[in-house]
């Protein structure tokens, strides 16, 4: 499965690759914000992304938007991984249709326990 | 400020003034006119005096606060450095972490393939099913088992030495922090202090707003989650957030 990993910080985007790697990802290709992400993610068949919120230029939140309002990307799940903990925010993401919204800082368990039950969920 | 400004004069001091100038004595009249007016001058030379002092005051902090302009113009931008190094130093230490744990994952999977490989025969040795050649397997098996772990595991112990040594950020990074804790405290004071010589109570101000939120609703990671109500604690005031909302 071909994850795409977005996030400014490239000490959190080996953090989570690694994780991932350890559970059996693989193809993991990364992003340092939304505006490299879509691109990436309409030229290449991605299955999956993992998104920070807060970055430079475009925003995890734009992204997932983004991402639910083109046909081609829209069925792809996306996970956010942030430090953004207003309610407010969690609500929008949820309401802007992201699978899976994790706090950092999180423990692999927690990213173990998100990744299963929306790969479950998707069947 | 009000200030007495209405002249008393009595009946007998303007008989006296008017005895004085019909004899034609100018000086004397002019003495009593000044005995008159003293009170007032008093008191508004009093208050020149106070505004006075006033003004000094203001402008001898005014003077204190050109450490204002050193603030602003050397330790701030000082500050900014200091803060980027704890960003590079950070950044370096987690890298060197990495570095040291992504090359001990393949050494312990090898380690444990090894591991898995020698488990059967072992196994059937242990309940005396081992035929002679399956003996010999073993001890090969073995001995390759007991090469590699000498071996890599001295290798694996210098890398935990390496993420050892990549915690020493936290004592550098820690002091330049602290310093910059100090700074912000004295900017603080500063700028309360300058309200005060333009009247304004730091009191009032601080009524007036919660540190501001960026752009587009991001504040980054919450530093105080017990004393607000806007935001989640953990990750399962997250889950219990999403499963309020159907999901």
């Amino acid at each position: 499965m071909k994850v795409l990993v977005v996030d400014d910080f490239s000490t959190m985007r080996r953090i989570i690759k690694n994780l991932l790697r350890d559970i059996g990802f693989t193809n993991i290709s990364e992003a340092d914000d939304g505006s490299t992400a879509l691109p990436m993610l309409k030229d290449g068949d991605f299955e999956f992304v993992v998104t920070d919120w807060n970055m430079p230029g475009m925003q995890g939140i734009d992204l997932l938007k983004a991402i639910r309002a083109d046909a081609k990307l829209s069925h792809i799940p996306v996970l956010m991984v942030t430090a953004e903990a207003k309610k407010e925010q969690i609500v929008m993401a949820a309401q802007a249709g992201v699978n899976g919204y994790i706090v950092k800082p999180f423990t692999a368990a927690t990213l173990n326990t998100k990744l299963d039950k929306i790969f479950q969920r998707l069947g | 400020m009000t200030m007495n400004t209405s002249v008393h004069i009595s009946l007998e001091q303007a008989k006296l003034l008017v005895e004085y100038l019909e004899s034609d004595q100018q000086e004397k009249a002019d003495e009593l006119i000044a005995e008159i007016q003293s009170p007032i001058n008093t008191e508004l030379f009093a208050e020149i005096g106070k505004l006075t002092r006033q003004l000094h005051d203001s402008l001898n902090n005014f003077q204190v606060d050109s450490r204002l302009n050193d603030l602003a113009t050397a330790d701030i931008p000082d500050a900014k450095e200091r803060l980027n190094y704890v960003i590079s130093r950070t950044e370096e230490a987690a890298n060197k972490t990495m570095d040291a744990v992504e090359s001990i994952f393949p050494v312990v999977d090898t380690i444990q393939q090894q591991i898995s490989a020698v488990n059967p025969l072992w196994k059937k040795l242990m309940h005396n099913e081992l035929d002679i050649g399956e003996f010999k397997a073993l001890c090969r098996d073995i001995d390759t088992l007991l090469k590699t772990t000498e071996k890599e595991t001295s290798h694996m112990h210098s890398l935990m030495t390496d993420v050892l040594m990549a915690q020493d950020f936290q004592d550098l990074t820690g002091q330049v922090i602290r310093k910059v804790i100090d700074l912000v405290h004295e900017v603080e004071e500063s700028l309360i202090n300058m309200l005060t010589v333009f009247g304004l109570s730091s009191e009032e101000a601080k009524t007036v707003s919660l540190p501001k939120v960026g752009e587009n609703l991001v504040e980054g990671p919450i530093v105080n989650t017990e004393s607000r109500t806007d935001v989640v604690a953990d990750q399962d005031d997250v889950d219990d957030l999403l499963s309020s909302l159907g999901f």
